[in-house]
């Protein structure tokens, strides 16, 4: 079947009014779980699996799936607004979105997520669209050395993450792979770190550390200005809470690099959105033409992760649709549902229920446009919670962290290691350490780790079989470039300087 | 009425009695918490909400089952809130395999499944062994022989050193002396990713996952981990046909409860997953998912328990894990 006819099918499908109306429950209920920290879609689906055994199955992919991106959208709220990821693929918008909030523009940060969210989102599901079949092979042929490459990447973003000083980013970045490490390595069965704490067997979740250095250090941090702290400006007028034209020209380049990024590595099963977010970032940074100024605000820091994240679901969807594998915890839910519906997911599924497919790429373009259309209302409301005054603000924080945290795996451990990584983004903000390289570290480390062994035990201990293949060795030739570029920089001023010297 | 008949009707009242087993007196008078160690969406959740879908739309059970997530520590954390709950008759817990052999090699371990109540062990998911459909190995003989020849060369995907991918490599690798890799993923995305894309040679997979991918001409299956031919795979030959004469190793999974309740309250639990495994629903259930139906009563899965333990012990000892009990 063309895409063509494929699309019309789709759509009588997805406009049907039952269909609609799914796809607008999915897409509210995902914004709302996106806006709270802890609970994510994957949750949020497995839990509400047993509710659609009498669905009709495509009624119900289509309000999962829209559960899945819906979230999406949802997890940038928090982060801009209250520093407070709302899932972990939001982590890095908190970089420039909260920063964006401190200087009063809340509603443009809000504004331009929720654009960037539509624009990659829609990309994501055109290419969903166009070209699964091929970009599915390419991801098979990607193999640990690959995955190693892209995570060494990945980990040279440290460079452009740092902040004043590339010592302590070096360092937060390798406390953050120390915490990946902890818990049972899954080759040889033997815990690390564990401190003899079966709470830790698993490794710390990436969340309670993004939250706890995030959201609790910078709450603490403020509180010891107490004197100082302001309610942060909220600017009256829809005029003031909507982006300029001039940051939405800013972010052209980084709705396209979310796009692109965000898919390319959705498509990927061994990767994910977290790490998508970050490389987005990274890369819309190196291509800046004020990379200094990005860490203190800027729409495209925002635009091009948020967008990475967003598009990222489309790419997820690839391997799931086309070969039935699952990319991402989300997707294998997906996976389990549509076993329990009684359809087989697997390289046929396209051709077997071809309405099924197309009707779920329509619904999302339908459920883009309603997300769109559902959140950017609610920005100028949602602003509004910056005005609390900071005792009602802080204790308010506190409150969605911790509950953020615990609704996670309802353990009470893991609230008292929220407040000691909290204490850890106090002290590293006190001595001037950047937490995003922690976060970076963290997310690489573990996949960076495995895709590393995996690999040399494939080639039996031969080193070789990380530069023999081309992709690998192209990513990791891209990555001593990145790591090079402070040389560079710093080469170039001394060069300058010489020529001020002798001129 | 004469006495005659009153005497006998009297007598037959009090042989009934006598002649069925004392009806369970334990009725549950309060929502039944279903422990997992997953979380939503794990194997084990899914397992769980849909028995206590299937429960309540049976109307096996005057209440309703709650599943409650317990995830973290490889399953400990969950474990041990179930020892905690000692004598709480109102919660029962769904183990997996990993209950009886993550303790072996996990040092941070306090209680271990023989602190539990066994209640009843539920489905047997039995495995298919695969490899990709342009491979050269037509029969498990030609994958075992070309192991043979290249030793350590051949690869196989699967998860950690303890999951039953890898008991099933090393039962195969002693009784046919042959030797090949494994390396492991944490997703089954991911395994079948690496299979798929000719980066690896071989894999354990569920039947139910590989059904989708053999007719699709992706994957060609070798031998099924089955002690009798799945009906699904009714061509395929089982290990013992095949010629790789290995224990069978199915993933297991049923119910425990805590340690210390009592008696009729296990045999309500009995009885209970009994007339479940009756059903219709349940029936279906097993046969989409390709489960074998697994029932065993308390006193029989504890036994199961011991056997499966010393088992996994060897086996794991023999992979290089280090066995801490």
């Amino acid at each position: 079947m063309d895409v063509a006819s494929g699309l019309i099918q789709g759509f009588s499908v997805a406009l049907a009014p039952g269909n609609l109306m799914w796809c607008f429950v999915g897409c509210f209920l995902g914004t709302v779980v996106g806006i709270m920290p802890g609970l994510g879609p994957a949750a949020t689906i497995a839990m509400l699996l047993p509710l659609t055994f009498k669905m009709d199955p495509t009624s119900a992919i289509i309000m999962l799936a829209g559960i899945y991106y819906g979230a999406k959208y949802g997890g940038s709220t928090t982060s801009i607004l209250l520093n407070v990821p709302g899932e972990s693929a939001s982590v890095v918008t908190c970089l420039d979105g909260y920063q964006m909030a401190r200087k009063g523009r809340a509603g443009a940060a809000l504004g331009i997520a929720a654009i960037a969210s539509f624009v990659a989102g829609t990309v994501g599901v055109i290419a969903l669209m166009l070209i699964s079949p091929p970009l599915a092979k390419v991801a098979l042929s990607f193999s640990s050395p690959e995955y190693f490459a892209l995570m060494a990447l990945g980990l040279a973003m440290v460079v452009l993450l740092a902040g004043r000083s590339l010592v302590k980013a070096l360092m937060a970045m390798l406390v953050g792979l120390w915490i990946a490490s902890i818990g049972t390595d899954l080759f040889t069965a033997v815990s690390r770190f564990t401190f003899g704490q079966s709470e830790l067997l698993d490794g710390v979740d990436f969340v309670i550390v993004a939250i706890g250095v995030f959201a609790v250090g910078e709450v603490l941090g403020n509180m010891e200005q107490r004197e100082a702290a302001q309610v942060l400006p909220v600017p009256k007028g829809l005029r003031n809470l909507l982006p300029t034209l001039e940051e939405l020209k800013a972010c052209r380049f980084a709705f396209l690099n979310g796009s692109v990024v965000g898919f390319l590595i959705g498509v990927l099963p061994g990767a994910g959105s977290t790490i998508a977010s970050f490389i987005s970032y990274g890369l819309e940074k190196a291509v800046s033409k004020h990379p200094e100024k990005f860490g203190t605000g800027v729409p495209e820091g925002v635009a091009a992760p948020e967008g990475a994240n967003n598009s990222e679901t489309g790419g997820a969807l690839v391997p799931m649709l086309t070969l039935g594998i699952p990319g991402s915890s989300t997707t294998a839910i997906l996976l389990a549902a549509l076993i329990l519906w009684g359809l087989k997911p697997g390289p046929l599924m396209i051709q077997d229920n071809p309405a099924l497919f197309w009707g779920l790429v329509a619904s999302m373009y339908v459920g883009n446009v309603m997300l769109l259309v559902l959140n950017i209302p609610l920005i100028p409301l949602f602003a509004q919670i910056l005005r609390l005054p900071v005792e009602l603000l802080y204790p308010l924080i506190f409150g969605i962290s911790i509950v953020g945290v615990y609704s996670v795996s309802g353990s009470l451990f893991d609230v008292w290691m929220l407040a000691a990584f909290g204490l850890l983004g106090y002290v590293m903000r006190r001595l001037d350490y950047p937490s995003a390289p922690l976060i970076l570290g963290l997310v690489l480390g573990d996949s960076m780790e495995r895709a590393l062994r995996q690999s040399l035990m494939m080639s039996q201990g031969e080193l070789g079989i990380l530069v023999s293949r081309p992709v690998s060795a192209i990513m990791l030739g891209l990555t001593v470039l990145i790591l090079l570029l402070p040389l560079f920089r710093k080469a170039n001023a001394w060069r300058v300087r010489a020529l001020e010297e002798n001129g | 009425m004469t006495k005659r008949t009153l005497t006998s009707a009297l007598l037959s009242t009090a042989l009934l009695f006598a002649a069925a087993p004392a009806p369970a007196e334990f009725k549950p008078t309060k929502p039944i918490e279903v422990i997992v160690h997953t979380g939503p969406g794990g194997g084990g959740d899914v397992l769980a909400r849909f028995i206590a879908q299937a429960v309540e739309k049976e109307k096996l059970a005057p209440v309703r089952m709650q599943v409650n997530n317990k995830p973290g520590g490889g399953g400990l954390t969950a474990m041990n809130y179930v020892v905690e709950k000692k004598g709480d008759a109102h919660a029962i817990a769904i183990f997996t395999g990993v209950w009886v052999t993550n303790p072996l090699t996990q040092a941070e371990a306090k209680v271990t499944v023989k602190d539990m109540t066994p209640v009843v062990r539920l489905v047997l998911e039995p495995a298919v062994i695969v490899v990709k459909a342009d491979a050269p190995y037509k029969t498990l003989r030609d994958f075992i022989d070309a192991a043979k020849k290249t030793p350590g060369q051949l690869k196989q995907s699967g998860g950690s050193i303890t999951s039953r991918d890898n008991v099933i490599r090393q039962l195969m690798m002693k009784n046919t002396g042959a030797n090949w890799a494994f390396i492991s993923f944490p997703g089954g995305g991911e395994r079948i990713a690496a299979l798929l894309g000719g980066h690896v040679n071989m894999m354990v997979i569920e039947p139910q996952e590989a059904g989708e991918h053999i007719r699709a001409k992706n994957m060609r299956v070798l031998a099924q981990v089955a002690d009798k031919r799945l009906p699904a795979f009714a061509d395929v030959p089982t290990m013992k046909e095949a010629g790789v004469d290995i224990p069978n190793v199915p993933q297991v999974r049923g119910v425990v409860a805590p340690p210390g309740i009592p008696q009729d309250a296990v045999a309500y639990y009995e009885d209970l997953f009994l007339r479940l495994s009756k059903t219709a629903t349940w029936r279906k259930y097993l046969e989409d998912q390709q489960f074998e139906d697994g029932y065993l009563r308390s006193a029989e899965l504890s036994q199961f328990f011991d056997q499966y333990a010393n088992r996994m012990r060897d086996i794991l000892k023999e992979a290089g894990a280090k066995i801490v009990r």
